[in-house]
């Protein structure tokens, strides 16, 4: 008997969640087509308090920007469909494609685009993300619903890149957004669907673990091809490509280069790299000092001296760097915008680019009377050893893997390095503070380089009392500086590409910055769901052109197929599994109460 | 010092002698044992706040830096930013700020999230308690029924193979464990078929289903996360009530026992279990308190939405409103939990009723 009803327990069990779990997610002929990529984390939708390019990404694709990257990353139209610039270039006339509505029906207009931008020139607040884009802007008005007028305070070539799809400033409604501006230091625009305008409409957000967007079906340039998008957090990598190879998620890029030698040989997924947009190097102190030029910090004064400088460039192989630590996906570094960025594309004379040439930093050092006294050489002046400390990023798997290589090269000249490890605050700290001999060192950029050759500027030296600035190695030429002033104001860009091409140069032969490598952008998609996702052809090294997620994510085609679910059986039967334990249990503990019966 | 627990004592010796005739929830003594331990309790609190925020405090914090770092802004905007975050107040500001905040219940705003710390703590709470919950009482009922077995017929093939397996283990780090799991059953091995389980998250993005489906799907991405922990933490419970066991083995209450004619199983059951139990159960409580921190290290491989995971990234800017605030949740988790456990024991153990 008591069999009986434990075998019609667990029948009915099995029957009842198989039923209950047999249609689950992905399984139905009618589920949207769905992209569904790994992403890096997300802490807000606020495009005014945003500060992370994972946010940014999706925040250009739910708003819209003035203009648009296309697949060579040049400016185009988006909202605004044309501009026109007054001769001495200080007024920019935008005229704003009409027609366009808002996802709750409100037509969008150029009144909208100058609320966006006065709120973040006015308040505090709403300047947070991106109110150093607009410094050089006197007004931004709308004399009509599609006429956009911006006013600056000098000549700016760059100002197409203010508001563009992947980064700056994206134009929110401002029916919408008038009554958030009291609280908006903290409103985190998490009431979905997004009331927004793109090629993507943002549905849902869990945080820490996904964020979904469906494709916008009125966008004026036709819909995404694929229906929805998913975009899934990771906080680890390999269960990123876990995920990627288990076919859980459909892209994933910044793959760690372990990663991708696995991927690489994984069925159904094509792994490939893009042209880098960073660099990783040292920043050497070059003499820290202020605006005002009173010096300040323990940097060591031996590393004033160029020639020490330029011989710790000859005394590293950039060539092992890229084969030991990036597994060989990157480049040598030497120029100091990225290579991924054609257009400002600059490579160091013959007789001046820096090779490998331990013999040659030996002669310089030499020749610079640094003489050597036992291991390491010494300051003819002082005396002094020429010891260094090298301060690292003690959670950054590169840096460390760096450091010792530079410790045994620099000792073959004659230099000594102690390796600081430091948290990035740490180390950031240290920095502004001028205490601090060598540093490792990485920036990206977009493909506007301003900010990134801003931070070299003496500018962003910091004043007097310490505060105030924002410099990345302390470094100060005039000569740079009027370069810097002069590209600000060049509109043909072979012209502009020229003269940041002689700032290059400059940082190049200063080597307060040496650059190591480039590291590629390691991506892997599966070819059994998204097509149509990579855009290019190759360079000789095979190497693809960066392209922003923006048209990545518009132009991917869902490949034919039914995503099998069998997740929902196993849970099913995981769901048995449980009630027949709980039933054997049951009946156990029923028996046993009886056992002194039966003895 | 006076020892609070003597005092309490001392008070109801002298009470019992001088008025036999009090009212009995005075002279039970369950009241000054609950003061003395409450006193503890607060006491260890608010040590633990000078500890906590002098800690956080003496690390280099330029948060604004750390924020901005992949974003170009201005100095002027780093000094607005600065500003507006309170990062440039005077020490003992912050302390007070900090103090005044904990005991209101207003932890501050968190300065890479921009929203309130209590927010961000509640919306994690649910899952760490669900890990952690659905862990602990899997390990507890795995461990101490395996530790029972084994203490009871110690030096058999089951105790051995039992004790041998849980301590290997234990001594495996989760993290490690984890990410085998997490490949083995999202990528599949040999005859593990691949995608068995989802590899991030605790729900499935865009799924619709009932709500019955949406527990099943919660679930199904429990399994991988619980899991793991469970095969590093059982291993505690087995040891400490094996042991307990075979300590009470040799007792002469079980000779009697089984004089009386009870059978082995209800003289295991009956008698040297329930006296088994009582360092068991400390362990138990200790380690609530402590795992709601340790599972910092599962939370990151399953990509669980939990509190582990946001201490973490806590320490990162450092986001020090933040870091303050998860170390108050977690720390007074702990002093809690120890309170509990305290008071559990008075419940249990009828010697400690006595005193």
């Amino acid at each position: 008997m008591r069999r009986r009803i434990v075998a019609v327990v667990t029948a009915a069990a099995l029957v009842g969640t198989a039923a209950l779990f047999g249609g689950t997610p992905g399984a139905t002929a009618k589920s949207p087509k769905t992209l569904t990529m790994a992403t890096a984390q997300i802490k807000t939708f606020n495009p005014f308090t945003s500060f992370y390019d994972s946010e940014s990404a999706i925040l250009t694709a739910i708003y819209p920007t003035l203009v648009q990257y296309d697949s060579k990353l040049n400016p185009v139209p988006y909202l605004a469909e044309s501009w026109t610039q007054s001769p001495d270039h200080l007024t920019w006339t935008f005229k704003i494609r009409q027609g366009l509505k808002w996802t709750d029906n409100q037509p969008i207009t150029a009144k909208d685009a100058a609320w966006t931008f006065n709120l973040i020139m006015t308040n505090d607040d709403a300047a947070t993300s991106n109110g150093s884009l607009l410094e050089n802007f006197v007004s931004v008005a709308a004399p009509d619903d599609s006429t956009l007028i911006i006013k600056t305070k000098a000549p700016q070539a760059n100002m197409l890149y203010t508001s563009i799809t992947g980064s700056s400033i994206a134009i929110v409604p401002q029916h919408i957004w008038e009554s958030k501006v009291k609280g908006l230091k903290d409103y985190l625009n998490n009431s979905y669907p997004v009331v927004g305008y793109g090629p993507w409409i943002l549905t849902g957000y869990k945080p820490d673990q996904f964020a979904t967007l469906e494709a916008n079906k009125n966008y004026y340039d036709g819909p995404p091809k694929v229906d929805r998008l998913i975009l899934q957090y990771f906080k680890s990598d390999d269960a990123a490509i876990a995920a990627l190879e288990s076919g859980q998620i459909s892209a994933a890029w910044n793959i760690p280069a372990t990663g991708y030698k696995t991927l690489q040989s994984a069925k159904n997924v094509m792994a490939y790299q893009q042209v880098a947009s960073r660099w990783t190097g040292v920043e050497i102190n070059p003499g820290a000092k202020t605006r005002t030029g009173k010096p300040m910090g323990t940097g060591n004064p031996i590393l004033a001296d160029a020639q020490v400088r330029l011989a710790m460039a000859y005394a590293l192989d950039r060539e092992t760097l890229v084969k030991k630590v990036l597994n060989g996906l990157g480049t040598p570094g030497q120029s100091y915008v990225p290579p991924a960025y054609t257009q400002w594309a600059w490579k160091p004379s013959p007789d001046e680019a820096v090779t490998f040439d331990p013999a040659k930093a030996n002669q310089i050092l030499d020749s610079a009377g640094y003489t050597k006294k036992g291991d390491y050489r010494v300051d003819p002046k002082t005396h002094k050893q020429l010891a260094f400390r090298l301060g690292t990023h003690a959670d950054d798997a590169n840096d460390q893997q760096i450091a010792p290589y530079l410790v045994g090269w620099f000792k073959a000249v004659g230099i000594k390095l102690t390796l600081q490890p430091q948290s990035f605050s740490g180390l950031n700290d240290n920095l502004a503070k001028g205490d601090w001999d060598l540093l490792m060192d990485g920036w990206g950029t977009s493909a506007d380089p301003t900010y990134l050759l801003s931070i070299q500027t003496c500018g962003t030296l910091p004043k007097d009392d310490g505060s105030g600035g924002n410099t990345d190695a302390f470094f100060c030429d005039p000569e740079y500086d009027k370069l810097f002033k002069e590209q600000t104001a060049q509109f043909d860009v072979k012209q502009r590409a020229a003269t940041i091409g002689k700032m290059q140069d400059i940082l190049y032969k200063a080597n307060a910055d040496i650059m190591f490598y480039n590291n590629n952008i390691l991506w892997a998609v599966r070819t059994d769901k998204v097509a149509n996702f990579r855009t290019g052809q190759p360079d000789a090294s095979g190497s693809y052109p960066v392209q922003t997620l923006f048209i990545s994510w518009k132009q991917a085609t869902p490949v034919g197929g039914k995503s099998s679910s069998s997740a929902g059986l196993w849970i099913g039967i995981g769901i048995a599994v449980v009630v027949v334990v709980a039933a054997g249990a049951f009946f156990t503990l029923r028996r046993r109460s009886t056992a002194a019966e039966r003895e | 010092m006076a020892d609070p627990v003597a005092a309490g004592l001392a008070g109801e010796v002298a009470d019992a002698v001088a008025s036999p005739a009090g009212p009995r929830w005075y002279r039970s003594g369950f009241w000054p044992y609950l003061a003395s331990k409450l006193t503890g309790a607060v006491i260890s609190f608010l040590v633990m706040l000078v500890i906590g925020f002098t800690i956080f405090n003496v690390m280099p914090a330029d948060p604004v830096s750390a924020l901005t770092r992949s974003h170009p802004t201005s100095p002027a905007q780093m000094a607005a930013l600065r500003k507006q975050l309170g990062v440039d107040l005077p020490v003992w500001h912050r302390f007070l700020n900090f103090v005044g905040h904990t005991l209101t219940g207003n932890l501050g705003d968190s300065w890479q999230y921009h929203q309130s710390v209590s927010s961000l703590i509640a919306d994690r709470l649910w899952p760490t308690v669900l890990l952690i919950g659905s862990s602990t009482v899997i390990s507890v009922v795995l461990g101490l029924w395996l530790g029972i077995r084994s203490g009871w017929r110690h030096g058999s093939v089951f105790d051995r193979l039992s004790s041998g397996i849980s301590l290997t283990l234990w001594s495996v780090p989760t993290f490690w464990l984890g990410l085998i799991l997490l490949v083995l059953f999202t990528v599949g091995a040999g005859p593990i078929p691949s995608g068995l389980f989802p590899a991030a998250g605790m729900s499935t993005p865009g799924y619709q289903g009932s709500w019955l489906g949406q527990v099943g799907d919660t679930a199904h991405h429990l399994v991988l996360p619980c899991l793991t922990l469970v095969l590093v933490i059982f291993a505690q419970y087995v040891t400490i009530m094996r042991s307990s066991i075979i300590d009470e083995l040799g007792s002469p209450y079980l000779l009697t026992a089984r004089a009386k004619g009870l059978r082995d199983d209800e003289v295991r059951r009956r008698h040297a279990v329930p006296n088994a139990l009582l360092p068991s159960v400390t362990v138990i409580f200790l380690q609530l308190g402590t795992l709601l921190a340790g599972a910092i290290t599962v939370e990151t491989v399953y990509s669980w939405p939990g509190l582990g995971f946001l201490t973490f990234q806590a320490l990162q800017i450092p986001d020090l409103p933040l870091l303050e605030g998860t170390f108050v949740v977690l720390s007074g988790s702990v002093i809690v939990m120890n309170l509990l456990a305290d008071l559990l024991y008075r419940v249990l153990d009828p010697r400690v009723r006595a005193q």
